[in-house]
């Protein structure tokens, strides 16, 4: 879920039973009640309420909307499974409040084109209408980037990227802590109240993601941009005029061959550490200019700007994976839309085809892959084949080693 | 390309260079040992093999290898290249399925178990490029 403005106090204050009751928005007589019915690990100390047990509170409001009784919310706390709540707790507060318009005047940016920016980044509708200083101030950084030259077309794309980005970590963040943290803690019995201070310690290595994230975007920059310049200055050699927003690439689709039998005779969670395996395996072998761009279960789907290359890496890569459960690969080249970080288009669909056509093993490639290549590897015709969805048959090559 | 090894003895003393970072390094070195995949490098134009275990109980370090055919362990992975195609190779210069493809490199055995050391051995790229630049600068690949 996206971050929406709440009114958190800072760390270290402590608040009256009537404040807390405003920031949770309940009233004083329902907080004490909840605190008369066990429903807190630690209890508030003299009528104050710290601000770990205030997102406690909060955590109870939200099941109480969502219907859960006092006793199942009481069962919960007492089997810590409301200690994951106190995450909440070490998140920085959320301050200030400012409407719409007076954003707008501060920050240049029409009240339309915030509502806007918002969206693309994933912040839930009715947000533009009460805004955070934080909130505040990323409007007045994208408003400089915007005076700075990028199209409006290009932000909406790269924000729409980061939106989807960032709470994919974050979803993973919360997801993994709770399966391999929070989880083994409740599995071993332990009381609620030593998860809750377990998970407290645990939970302050979190905001260690942000400079590990910081550092890998930056040397993910830094590569994309070496390879943004390289495919610059190839380009203007081979004279190539494609439209704006267009890009030819090569594109390769890779799954495993059986993935739903493996699954079956060897479980999911064996089939999940297969899949692990088989895409590090891709990650760590791939050229220079190819990359993931996504994976979708036992898919992986790449795209490079050396189609020869690529092919080369596909062949070779089969060979290097004798497994029970072989990879089958999909290749082809042509033009394609490039759009919110990702890549669309005729061709796309057309790669996505060809793996389905493929076998154990195999590497199936189109005739634009076969023309890009060089000659060290061999291409047996298969013949023109009716893919899915196209009208028009599609000239279909097994790329391999020849033989010696 | 275009790598100018000077002599055997050169290519050798790089070679044992880079193993012997390998062995020493904290992290490859024990993890090195623990996948414990024998492997066969043949430098097929300068007729050379070098074959590389993990120590056994007793002996110092993490890697052994010899300069020879004659061991007495059975290699689990074979690797046949050029001296220069192992220079880049050892620099992170040669992409393992590309150069398969391309025949720069022929493998044979538990390529899988190859497969598997990559990631492991990746850091000696640039510990070995840096050492070269010491050494041997005419062999960095830039």
């Amino acid at each position: 879920m996206p971050p929406e403005p709440g009114d958190l106090p800072p760390a270290a204050e402590s608040v009256t039973t009537a404040e807390a009751a405003r920031r949770v928005g309940v009233a004083p007589s329902t907080l004490r009640r909840w605190v008369r019915e066990g429903l807190f690990a630690t209890p508030p100390d003299d009528g104050r309420w710290t601000p770990s047990v205030l997102a406690h509170a909060r955590i109870v409001a939200r099941l109480r909307e969502r219907g859960h009784s006092l006793e199942e919310i009481r069962d919960a706390t007492n089997e810590g499974r409301l200690a994951f709540g106190y995450v909440e707790d070490l998140l920085p507060s959320i301050n200030g409040e400012h409407d719409l318009r007076e954003v707008a005047r501060r920050t240049g940016l029409a009240p339309k084109l915030i509502e806007r920016i918002l969206a693309a980044v994933g912040f839930p509708a009715g947000q533009a209408e009460v805004l955070s200083d934080d909130d505040v101030r990323m409007l007045e950084n994208i408003a400089e980037v915007l005076a700075a030259g990028l199209p409006l077309v290009a932000l909406v794309q790269l924000l729409r990227v980061y939106g989807q980005s960032l709470a994919q970590i974050a979803d993973a963040e919360v997801r993994l802590f709770h399966l391999y943290v929070h989880e083994p803690l409740l599995r071993d019995g332990v009381p609620g109240i030593e998860v809750a201070e377990q998970m407290n310690d645990l939970t302050q290595l979190l905001p260690l993601a942000s400079p590990v994230m910081d550092h890998v975007h930056r040397r993910y920059l830094l590569h994309f941009v070496e390879q943004d310049i390289v495919g610059h200055m190839e380009s203007d050699l081979g004279g190539s005029g494609e439209e704006l927003g267009r890009l030819r690439v090569a594109i390769g689709f890779a799954d495993l061959a059986g993935y739903t039998r493996l699954t079956e005779q060897q479980g999911d969670v064996e089939a999940a550490g297969v899949v692990e395996r088989f895409v590090a395996s891709v990650a760590d072998t791939l050229p220079d200019d190819a990359r993931i761009v996504k994976t979708i279960g036992d898919e992986v789907m790449i795209v490079s700007t050396d189609p020869a290359a690529l092919t080369d890496w596909a062949v070779g890569f089969q060979t290097l994976l004798p497994d029970v459960s072989l990879p089958r690969i999909g290749l082809h080249a042509g033009e394609v839309v490039y759009r919110d970080g990702d890549y669309y288009g005729r061709e796309v669909n057309r790669a996505s085809r060809v793996v389905a056509r493929a076998g154990a093993g195999e590497v199936l490639v189109t005739r634009a892959i076969v023309e890009a290549s060089d000659r060290h590897l061999a291409f047996d015709y298969i013949g023109e084949v009716k893919l899915k969805g196209f009208d028009e048959p599609t000239e279909l090559f097994l790329a391999h080693l020849p033989e010696e | 390309m275009g790598l100018e090894l000077r002599s055997d003895k050169e290519f050798r003393d790089a070679m044992d260079l880079v193993f012997q970072l390998m062995d020493d390094d904290d992290e490859m070195g024990p993890r090195l040992r623990d996948a414990d995949v024998p492997q066969r490098f043949e430098f097929d134009d300068i007729d050379m093999v070098l074959n590389v275990r993990a120590t056994r109980d007793g002996e110092p370090g993490n890697l052994h290898w010899e300069w020879t055919d004659d061991v007495d362990w059975e290699p689990k992975v074979r690797m046949k290249m050029s001296a220069e195609t192992a220079v880049r190779y050892f620099q992170g210069k040669e992409n393992i399925p590309i150069a398969i493809a391309r025949r720069r490199i022929k493998t044979g055995g538990d390529v899988k178990a190859a497969l598997a050391l990559i990631p492991i051995t990746k850091p000696v790229y640039a510990m070995f490029r840096e050492a070269l630049e010491e050494r041997y600068p005419h062999l960095v690949v830039s």
